[in-house]
């Protein structure tokens, strides 16, 4: 592990090195004013069903990343709603969680396909449930 | 909602389930397989890991009190337990805070303004000063007060920020060096100066205040057995050894003082002791670790008490109605490494036999398999016996301790053995200084 010195793209660096040499997926680490995330994207998690006359042998890799409640609240769908299966081209606000009387964004974080929607539009939602799962590949 | 982990949680969750209150409990990620996630009626997760990001995460606590329609929060102690500020946003949102109101919270956690309104309650307080502007008004105090001092930090807790000072030339750097703890810790750096008593006893007096003014007492309890870090290890109730002028003084002291700040809910208000003699430490606005010592011997449920008064409910009894009965002996059984400076053991437990029989009763949170994280309170159990007789509670507490089986990491039982085979616990005459001596001569 970096010592408590190095400077933070070197200290990203040896944990991506890590992340690349073990079964780990996502790194955090915080110290008082610092914190750092590292991950990498997970293994295969949905493979479509091949049928018999199907001539690939290799299936098509989906790659989901699940995107996920940073706070307690109530949860939304932004309009217009997003739709399982909708492609996102860029970056997009897809739903909001309401607290306290205010709305924080939950946004895609980039391109992709939303797989599913994981929690119901109006419904409480806790610390670290899934919201949406979307297909990065 | 039940704003705390551990088997604080699970205590209130059995009060709350004995009144028909349905409750809702929060928890941090690690804790999702937590005995109190799964007691209570609904469960929600706040954060992750770290107290400040879940526990101490008041936005995420008040957002799950408000979905999911609580009319209450019980905080328990520690984390939010004595924050005034949670106490007013509770309040702000249409939520009852189960303790004192904001304003007494914050006078009794400011230790130099408890300490002056205790004085001017006619309370005992050790002779001292109030906040010191600087170094030099520090070293003209200490010589008026006469050395040893104790250098304190108003905003203090559980030893931070505190000095002893022998001599005047060390003033000025137990002064620097206790205000930056002060600062790192409690973002308070304000200090005053206090006579150190020497090897004195702790005890505290519970007392029970509802909203219309009336307030009792619940005996006292002695909290000598402590830690080298003052934190405390076995407890009882009544006080052994204490004269019937001295104790009918303490608990005279409590309630006048509760009287003073309008003091409402469950409180605890600590004394050092020097034989007949009382001083005012300060004044715990909440619910303790060591309340089950004073339940045994009054057979009241002073949880259900702090919610029934909460709910604007008189207290339907007077002083004279409440009666002590026996003694009750506590022994806190932690995840620490007593001959390792009482290091935190985090890891699994593999095995858990608690002890049962008469007069037994054992609050924690442990299951068989349960993890203990790194981030928390070491605490796994508090044993509490109860005899006729406080040898009764002592041989009762030993068998108990003996039956307790706990694998998978360190405890403090094998040491709260040892305190109570000792001499000076056995007679009763014992003091703070008395397990961190036990423990040098020990090692």
């Amino acid at each position: 592990m970096p010592s408590q010195g190095s400077l933070p793209a070197d200290r990203i660096r040896r944990l991506a090195e890590f992340l690349s040499t073990s079964d780990v997926f996502r790194v955090r680490i915080e110290r008082p004013g610092e914190e750092i995330e590292v991950g990498r994207r997970p293994p295969l998690l949905y493979a479509p069903a091949g049928s018999a006359d199907d001539v690939r042998t290799e299936p098509v890799a989906l790659r989901v990343d699940a995107i996920k409640a940073d706070l307690v609240g109530i949860f939304h769908l932004s309009r217009p709603a997003p739709l399982e299966g909708e492609l996102l081209e860029e970056d997009r606000e897809l739903a909001f969680i309401e607290a306290l009387g205010i709305r924080t964004p939950v946004r895609s974080l980039g391109a992709g396909r939303i797989v599913a929607i994981a929690s119901q539009d109006g419904a409480p939602v806790e610390y670290g449930q899934s919201l949406f799962l979307l297909d990065r590949g | 909602m039940i704003a705390n982990r551990g088997e604080i949680a699970l205590r209130i969750n059995r009060a709350c389930q004995e009144l028909g209150v349905r409750t809702v409990a929060v928890f941090s990620e690690p804790d999702r397989e937590s005995l109190h996630v799964r007691q209570a009626d609904e469960a929600f997760c706040v954060g992750p890991g770290p107290v400040p990001r879940s526990y101490l995460n008041i936005p995420n606590i008040i957002s799950t009190a408000l979905i999911t329609g609580c009319d209450a929060v019980h905080p328990g102690y520690g984390f939010l337990a004595e924050n005034a500020r949670f106490a007013e946003i509770c309040a702000d949102h249409g939520l009852v805070f189960i303790g004192p109101r904001p304003s007494v919270i914050a006078a009794m956690g400011d230790k130099a303004t408890a300490k002056r309104v205790m004085h001017e309650a006619g309370v005992a307080t050790i002779p001292g000063t109030d906040i010191l502007a600087t170094v030099a008004e520090a070293e003209n105090a200490a010589e008026k007060l006469g050395y040893p001092v104790l250098l304190k930090a108003t905003a203090g807790g559980g030893g931070k920020g505190m000095r002893v000072v022998e001599r005047s030339e060390d003033v000025e750097r137990a002064f620097a060096s206790a205000t930056a703890e002060s600062e790192a810790s409690f973002k308070d750096g304000r200090l005053y100066l206090e006579r150190l008593i020497s090897n004195p006893r702790h005890i505290e007096v519970q007392v029970l205040a509802d909203e219309f003014g009336a307030v009792v007492h619940l005996g006292e309890r002695d909290c000598s057995a402590q830690k080298p870090s003052h934190q405390k290890l076995v407890e009882e109730s009544p006080a052994p050894n204490l004269s019937a002028r001295a104790r009918s003084a303490l608990h005279d002291m409590a309630v006048r003082a509760s009287e003073r700040v309008g003091y409402t809910n469950a409180g605890t208000l600590e004394f050092l002791t020097t034989g007949d003699d009382a001083y005012f430490m300060e004044m715990n606005t909440r619910i303790q670790v060591e309340h089950p010592v004073t339940e045994m011997v009054y057979g009241i449920d002073l949880v259900k008490e702090q919610i029934r008064i909460a709910a604007g409910e008189a207290l339907g009894y007077v002083q004279r109605d409440l009666v002590a009965r026996g003694h009750a002996i506590e022994c806190r059984i932690n995840a620490e490494d007593p001959r390792n400076n009482f290091a935190p053991q985090a890891g699994t437990v593999t095995n858990v036999v608690f002890p049962g029989g008469p007069g037994i009763r054992v609050d924690t949170h442990l299951y068989p398999g349960a993890s203990i994280p790194p981030y928390y309170d070491s605490l796994l159990a508090k044993a509490v016996a109860y005899g006729d007789t406080r040898e009764a509670a002592i041989a009762r507490m030993e068998r108990a301790l003996r039956e307790t089986v706990i694998e998978g990491v360190q405890t403090t039982i094998g040491l709260c053995l040892e305190v109570l085979a000792s001499r000076e616990f056995r007679a009763g005459r014992y003091d703070i200084g008395f397990l961190p001596s036990m423990l040098g001569s020990a090692v």
